[in-house]
């Protein structure tokens, strides 16, 4: 009777609770690009498959970064426009002379600081955050075209650290690849092995009690935006070193980008739920489904609409999970 | 159980009480009692809760009129028919709940009901002066008499309660636990002022649970059980094992065996309560937690009971007062409450208590990650085996990696209680801990409690569950409209009595 109790009680949930989801994520991955191979004699080849691994990077690192403020429950719409102001501020630097060394860290510090202010507006005057990220969206973005008219609104990268970042493998792998790698490594690291790991979960899952079990609700919360502020900066750097410039519509847009391979990935906007493995799976369906558009001729006009359907496509599906999890 | 006490003899006393009888509803609680005091002489009073101390005090100040039994100071007989008579007669009494009213001076307090007047105008200054002159009997000269009460410190009030007493000059003065609220300094200056009033004649009825004070500082004792005396004795050559005895009636170490230790004054407080207020909730409530002990607080819905418990759990702020730890004062905010190791475990359990989508094992730990750590990463070894451990140890019915979501509500509650485990915690507050759980879950509980508080843990559970009340505490403390109405030890209570107290009766 016990014995029979305690083996329901070991396996059911785990069949039920994180086997489906996470499975079913990477399962609509593999099964997509099974076949897209099929259908498009190109898409399976190794040049595009690593074509494909440049282009989830920078959507990539700013999922990664969106990752624990929809953990917490919170939204970033400000992480497009940071992108931009990153890029402004680091390709700035570059043209008044200043190393690539110096230029990268003040972009992802410039990020920081936006998140940090975000988070601040947040949690301290209690403004909801898809207001105060929508505000700062805009401005931030005005302050990084401001930044640019010094430079008549363009800004040529030519440094060779970026240049290198542009063209260079590490084992075959592209470089912007490989940074995405590594941050998404230590993301997972910092989620699955640290105090402030588990405090993102508890807080997005049940903030009244993450309070009671003594964790810093406030803090957690500003770090989880300074997290997704500094990652749109490293955003704004894998953006100059794919594009060689800094151009005002750099980063237009990406913040829906970014939520979309959150939410793809199987995370819950009501916080508690997501994984940055998910966001990657979540970021390979999103980077497959548009190549697969371009490589079929399909406009690049018409990806914006893709995304949107995709969004409503896999919340339906994760309802559809969910429901029978629930059985 | 010696034999009945010889008749004393009389002549040298100041107040003599004769054969008092006094019963509620048919429950005798004096009966036939003598008590003889003398000029110049602390004569205590002990016994256990119920005994019948606080009913001959309150025969005495003109609360309670007795059925059976006589009155003589100075060998006169006097009739007390209320508590103007026994003051007017000389009996003043500093009562045990502080009497003082918060938003008036201390002034006013001291001389409230009769307020000196210059025509149709309250003389102030006399008042003041007057205020100012007993308040230099107690050594509080330094106390304002213009400031109000609420002002002053739990300590310093009852001082002012002192003052107020002498202010009727009395030659009768009843101190009913005056020492509880006091720290060790002020209760050295109590019995300071008590020496001066015994040099100037005055008898002192001392009533307190601390043995040591009894011991060191009064003359005679007379020993209450079950509302007769058992006997007067003089102080010389009395011990503490005496004292019990005949308190209980009985080897003290029986009783002891068969029950937690009465003397809940005498228990080290692992936390403490000071004026605590909180708007339209709670006022001044001051109260010690003993380690080693299950201490409930009840009442009807909104006394106040739950209040306090979040405020020791440092998840509501107070508007006065402050919670101490081992002497240091505990922010209010529940962080630095677990970080100094008072734990809260809420009755709502979903919103409060649980994170549904993370594991057990991820519920469990997370206040006690900081211990789990190495090269400043989670060891997640020790932590399965942490929580392997709190599995086994609370039987809970679960695997460490399923979610919370999936387990009973009995499970649930046993998981966060050994989330709290985990902890090197010093005082649990659990509110209906057993709310909405099946009664195998409940037993479990109550047992670990238990469990708990003989590892020297001090619990507070907030139940309005009286027989569950009855079932688990050492000792009951009872919430009435954001006050503490009675307390009882464990035994010394029925359900009936606890019903009655909880609706605020006597």
């Amino acid at each position: 009777m016990t014995g029979n109790a305690n083996a329901m009680a070991r396996i059911l949930p785990r069949l039920r609770h994180h086997g489906a989801r996470s499975l079913g994520t990477l399962a609509v991955a593999v099964l997509m690009f099974a076949g897209f191979s099929l259908t498009a004699e190109r898409f399976g080849s190794l040049p595009n498959i690593l074509n494909l691994a440049k282009q989830m990077s920078i959507v990539g690192v700013l999922g990664i970064g969106m990752t624990p403020v929809v953990l917490i429950g919170g939204i970033d719409l400000s992480v497009g426009s940071v992108v931009l102001l990153g890029g402004t501020v680091a390709g700035a630097l570059l043209m008044d002379g200043a190393a690539a060394w110096l230029a990268i860290p003040a972009a992802i510090l410039t990020g920081a600081l936006v998140g940090a202010g975000n988070g601040w507006l947040i949690e301290r005057l209690r403004v909801s955050p898809v207001i105060v990220t929508l505000a700062t969206m805009i401005a931030v973005r005005g302050l990084g075209l401001v930044g640019l008219e010094r430079f008549r609104s363009w800004i040529d990268v030519s440094n060779p650290t970026f240049d290198a970042l542009g063209v260079g493998s590490i084992a075959g792998i592209p470089a912007s690849a490989a940074i995405l790698l590594v941050i998404a490594l230590l993301g997972i690291a910092v989620l699955r092995l640290t105090i402030f790991g588990r405090q993102l979960y508890a807080v997005g899952d049940n903030e009244a009690a993450a309070r009671l079990s003594g964790v810093a609700v406030t803090r957690v919360r500003i770090a989880a935006y300074v997290i997704c502020g500094a990652m749109a900066g490293v955003g704004g750097i894998l953006s100059m070193v794919r594009t060689a410039v800094v151009s005002p519509s750099i980063g237009v847009g990406l913040e829906f980008s970014a939520i979309t391979v959150v939410v793809l990935g199987g995370a819950r906007l009501s916080g508690g739920v997501g994984r940055i493995e998910e966001t990657l799976v979540g970021t390979a369906i999103l980077v497959m489904v548009l190549n697969f558009l371009t490589i079929n001729g399909i406009p690049g006009t018409w990806q914006t609409t893709v995304t949107g359907a995709l969004i409503l496509l896999a919340v339906l599906l994760k309802r559809g999970l969910a429901y029978r999890s629930a059985r | 159980m010696g034999p009945q006490p010889p008749a004393t003899v009389m002549t040298d006393s100041l107040l003599e009480m004769r054969g008092i009888s006094k019963s509620f509803v048919g429950n005798p609680a004096l009966i036939d009692v003598d008590l003889a005091v003398r000029r110049g002489e602390v004569h205590s009073i002990v016994g256990q809760n119920g005994a019948g101390k606080s009913t001959l005090m309150n025969v005495l100040a003109g609360v309670l009129r007795p059925e059976a039994g006589e009155i003589r100071i100075d060998g006169r007989r006097i009739a007390i028919a209320n508590t103007a008579d026994a003051l007017r007669l000389g009996i003043a009494t500093v009562y045990q709940e502080l009497s003082l009213l918060a938003n008036l001076s201390v002034a006013e307090n001291i001389f409230l009901g009769r307020t000196p007047l210059r025509g149709m105008l309250i003389d102030r200054r006399k008042m003041e002066a007057d205020a100012r002159a007993v308040l230099e009997q107690v050594g509080c000269g330094d106390v304002d008499p213009r400031l109000p009460v609420g002002a002053l410190p739990l300590a310093r009030r009852q001082f002012v309660e002192i003052a107020k007493a002498l202010s009727h000059e009395p030659s009768v003065l009843v101190l009913d636990e005056p020492t509880a609220p006091l720290g060790r300094e002020e209760a050295d200056r109590l019995f300071r002022i008590v020496a001066a009033l015994k040099a100037r004649g005055v008898a002192i009825i001392f009533i307190s649970h601390r043995f040591a004070e009894i011991l060191q500082h009064g003359d005679r004792v007379t020993i209450l059980r079950n509302g007769r005396v058992v006997e007067t004795l003089d102080m010389n050559g009395v011990t503490e094992a005496m004292l019990t005895e005949r308190m209980i009636g009985g080897s003290a170490e029986s009783f002891y065996a068969a029950h937690h230790p009465p003397e809940i004054a005498d228990a080290t407080p692992a936390a403490e309560l000071r004026n605590i207020g909180l708007a339209g909730r709670l006022r001044d409530v001051s109260l010690a937690v003993p380690a080693g002990r299950i201490v409930a607080f009840t009442g009807l819905l909104g006394a106040g009971q739950n209040e306090l418990a979040r405020i020791l759990g440092g998840d509501v702020v107070p508007d006065q007062g402050e919670v101490t730890r081992a002497g240091k004062a505990v922010d209010h905010d529940p962080r630095a409450a677990i970080r100094a190791g008072l734990c809260l475990l809420t009755e709502d359990r979903k919103a409060e208590g649980l994170f549904l989508d993370l594991s057990v094992r991820e519920n469990i730990t997370l206040p006690s990650l900081g211990a789990l750590l190495r090269h400043g990463i989670i060891d997640g070894a020790a932590e399965r085996r942490a929580v392997a451990r709190s599995i086994d140890q609370l039987s809970i019915v679960a695997t460490p990696t399923a979610p919370m979501r999936t387990l009973s509500g009995g499970n649930q509650q046993k998981a966060i209680l050994a989330r709290w485990l985990l902890r090197d915690l010093a005082v649990l507050v659990l509110i209906e801990p057993t709310r909405g759980i099946d009664v195998g879950a409940k037993a479990d509980i109550y047992r670990d409690l238990e469990a708990l508080a003989r590892l020297g843990k001090a619990i507070v559970v907030i139940s309005s569950d009286v027989p569950e009340v009855l079932g688990i505490a050492d000792e009951i403390v009872v919430f009435v409209a954001g006050v503490i109405h009675a307390r009882f030890v464990r035994g010394q209570v029925t359900e009936e009595e606890l019903n009655l107290a909880i609706q605020g009766k006597e």
